[in-house]
């Protein structure tokens, strides 16, 4: 792809993910919040792909905006809450301490990539693609997946402890036990029963 | 503008939304939600600063792109196991509003 192709989608990308993260964290209703964080997951694995990291880019595809999201969904249509069980968002005050805390945030973190001596250095040599020029498999499943099992072995294999853990826990805690649900009548219809 | 510098004022943008997210909002599932935005926005900063050390970084070509692969998994973790107390909490008090949980107060 000619660089011109690659600034116009880096741009197309990142305006994307900001339109859609801020309609994220300002939809009332959660189901659209969902929607747009799908958006924004996507436009993260164009840039991932844009930055060479091809195979993680779709894995940023299978994984986020396919299973969490679906996950997230689930739950959404799951819980069913209606107009009356969402309350109203905080105030103007908490709004503005919310903004308030978040500009700052922003500002230092600009003060510190505006005033790095070490991210200067690496953008006078030019833009991402022409910064290091890596051989042409690089991000590719091949590649990624060796360096992954030749240096990172203990890693990976934590992470699988790590995936365990989450399972268990998980089902444990969405388990509904008779002894500990103290009204019977929340019981909902149509809501799985699992007894132990 | 497909600079190292831009990815990362793109990164702190995403970021501050999310902190936003996290701060402002009292739906549970979308304080979730701005945090997988939080974990996003550091992805992106992971993964371009992976890129521009690509060949000179201590912990091979792809060190950042398989730092990036652990954070998606702790996400999907997290997700989970947040998901699941979301569960809990909604058949216990039958309300996803984070400032009605406050039993813990003194």
């Amino acid at each position: 792809m000619s660089p011109v192709m690659e600034h116009l989608f880096f741009g197309l990308a990142a305006v994307v993910a900001t339109v859609s993260s801020l309609l994220v964290v300002t939809r009332r209703n959660p189901i659209y919040s969902a929607l747009f964080l799908i958006v924004m997951l996507s436009a993260v694995a164009v840039i991932f792909m844009l930055l060479d990291a091809v195979f993680l880019g779709f894995m940023q595809l299978l994984v986020y905006a396919g299973a969490i999201m679906v996950l997230y969904l689930f739950v959404i249509m799951l819980i069913n809450p209606r107009d009356g069980d969402l309350s109203d968002e905080g105030g103007a005050p908490e709004r503005a301490f919310a903004a308030g805390v978040a500009l700052l945030i922003f500002s230092l973190l600009s003060f510190a990539i505006s005033h790095s001596q070490q991210v200067e250095k690496l953008d006078s040599a030019g833009s991402i693609p022409a910064l290091a020029a890596v051989p042409d498999s690089h991000g590719s499943v091949a590649s990624f997946g060796l360096e992954l099992f030749h240096n990172h072995l203990l890693v990976f294999e934590l992470t699988s402890v790590l995936i365990l853990v989450g399972i268990i826990g998980a089902v444990h805690l969405a388990m509904r036990r008779r002894s500990t649900s103290r009204s019977p009548s929340t019981v909902g219809d149509g809501q799985v029963t699992v007894d132990v | 503008m497909f600079s190292l510098a831009t990815l990362l004022y793109l990164s702190a943008l995403l970021f501050s939304i999310g902190t936003y997210g996290v701060l402002a909002r009292r739906n549970i599932l979308v304080v979730l939600m701005s945090l997988e935005l939080m974990l996003n926005a550091v992805n992106i900063a992971i993964v371009s600063f992976g890129r521009a050390h690509a060949l000179t970084a201590f912990s091979g070509e792809h060190g950042g792109q398989i730092f990036t692969l652990m954070v998606l998994a702790v996400a999907a973790a997290e997700a989970a196991i947040g998901l699941s107390l979301l569960l809990v909490i909604w058949r216990r008090w039958k309300s996803i509003d984070l400032r009605q949980l406050c039993q813990l107060n003194g």
